[in-house]
């Protein structure tokens, strides 16, 4: 049994951890409000360059009869595929991380099974510091920018990937990040995002009308495919942001109702080991008493 | 009459939402204009001011630094990377102005782009 000045030394430890993992969820459920407001105002973006690109896509179908660029050909087998892997540069997020790179293993898996070459490409310092250990080769690895995403720095990154793509060095691009569902729930998502599929883009309604462009179709397309991959790549980072102020703040909020419970079974512990301190001097006393008389 | 609904979208949120009877778009071949029941249209921005005119004679004045314009019969849809309306709410003006012009020089475009766009801006201060 535990001495008493042992527990009341742990339930005061347990009581510190607590108060911890309590700030670390307000501030995560602070910053977790903010995340989500970014994203939300993001949409309105993500869908109109959605819309955007299906249109000219359509448009261009409709006078030549498949579109000739190099982001819309795909391979059947691919021989290079890039993974990109978005994670977060802090820990602390329960299983966050893990899935992630659990989902982004069995996609190395897979290719390497088919005989592709697997490129990796690391976004957060979790995911780094994994594929370190394991000794992998990293093509690019960066970090600080899944804490703090900017559109810019978003945009440098996935360009190099994108040159390498056009380049002819890799046949295939995958993002692989953990996204934000709600308050209670993120799920891994997948984007394929080189090369992109045709039939994704396909409007829902074919307007009649003909399209006017300029300057001419195809330097269009192509801008407009640029920019819609970086802002893919910044959706996926902010997406997966407001997932990890999610996931933190589950995990800080059962780590405070378990620093609560621990403290809880400490205290009654506690109380029966005084008792039975109590109990003990008392027989002491009665028995010192007894053979007195 | 009827009228023309303008957007503007950055990857950052939603600047401008609203009707309005015409409107200046900044093409990468030049300057356009779009009234109400345009030709359909796509375009690509340049670094610029988009100016329109609202229902109630009011000048909206947005920079912005290159982008996409889709025109379709009522409405325009303008992608961004980045946009400042300059507005004259709570006088912000002097501040929003400054930030519209590191906005046109970050976008790197040409010199006479920014100069233009800035005296633009500058006339519609006074």
């Amino acid at each position: 049994m535990a001495s008493l000045k042992e527990i009341k030394r742990k339930i005061k430890s347990v009581k510190g951890t607590q108060k911890t993992t309590r700030a670390m969820k307000l501030v995560s459920s602070a910053k977790l409000r903010r995340a989500e407001q970014v994203a939300k105002a993001s949409k309105a973006y993500a869908i109109k360059i959605t819309e955007m690109l299906e249109e000219i896509s359509a448009n261009i179908a409709k006078s030549q009869d498949s579109i000739d660029s190099p982001y819309f050909k795909s391979t059947k087998e691919p021989k290079v595929v890039d993974i990109v892997v978005i994670t977060s540069d802090k820990g602390l997020c329960g299983g966050f991380n893990s899935q992630t790179i659990k989902q982004a293993n069995s996609f190395i898996e897979e290719y390497e099974a088919a005989g592709a070459k697997v490129r990796l490409r690391v976004i957060g310092k979790k995911a780094i510091g994994y594929y370190k250990f394991q000794q992998r080769e990293l093509e690019s690895a960066v970090d600080g920018l899944s804490s703090a995403p900017t559109y810019d720095k978003a945009a440098e990154f996935i360009k190099v990937v994108v040159d390498s793509y056009l380049d002819g060095e890799t046949d295939k691009v995958i993002i692989v990040h953990n996204g934000y569902v709600n308050m209670i729930t993120q799920e891994v998502r997948v984007d394929n995002i080189l090369p992109l599929n045709p039939d994704e883009f396909k409007p829902d309604s074919i307007s009649t009308s003909e399209l006017e462009m300029e300057p001419d179709d195809d330097s269009l397309l192509d801008e407009l495919i640029n920019r819609y991959i970086e802002y893919t790549i910044y959706y996926a980072l902010i997406d997966s942001l407001a997932a990890e102020h999610s996931a933190r703040m589950q995990a800080m909020d059962a780590a405070t109702n378990n620093a609560k419970d621990m403290v809880d079974s400490l205290t009654v512990s506690y109380n029966k080991a005084r008792q039975e301190a109590i109990t003990t001097e008392l027989i002491e006393i009665i028995s010192g008493v007894e053979s007195m008389k | 009459m009827s009228n023309l609904k303008l957007e503007i979208v950055t990857p950052h949120g939603v600047i401008y939402d609203g009707d309005v009877k015409v409107v200046t778009l900044c093409g990468k071949d030049g300057e356009f204009g779009v009234l109400p029941q345009h030709a359909s249209l796509v375009s690509l921005l340049d670094a610029g001011v988009i100016s329109a005119t609202t229902d109630d004679n009011k000048e909206i004045v947005i920079a912005i630094n290159g982008g996409y314009a889709k025109v379709s019969e009522n409405k325009v849809s303008c992608i961004v990377d980045g946009a400042v309306a300059i507005t004259d709410e709570e006088g912000e003006l002097s501040e929003n102005l400054s930030k519209a012009k590191e906005l046109l020089k970050k976008a790197q475009s040409s010199d006479t782009t920014i100069a233009a766009a800035v005296s633009k801006i500058e006339s519609i201060k006074k």
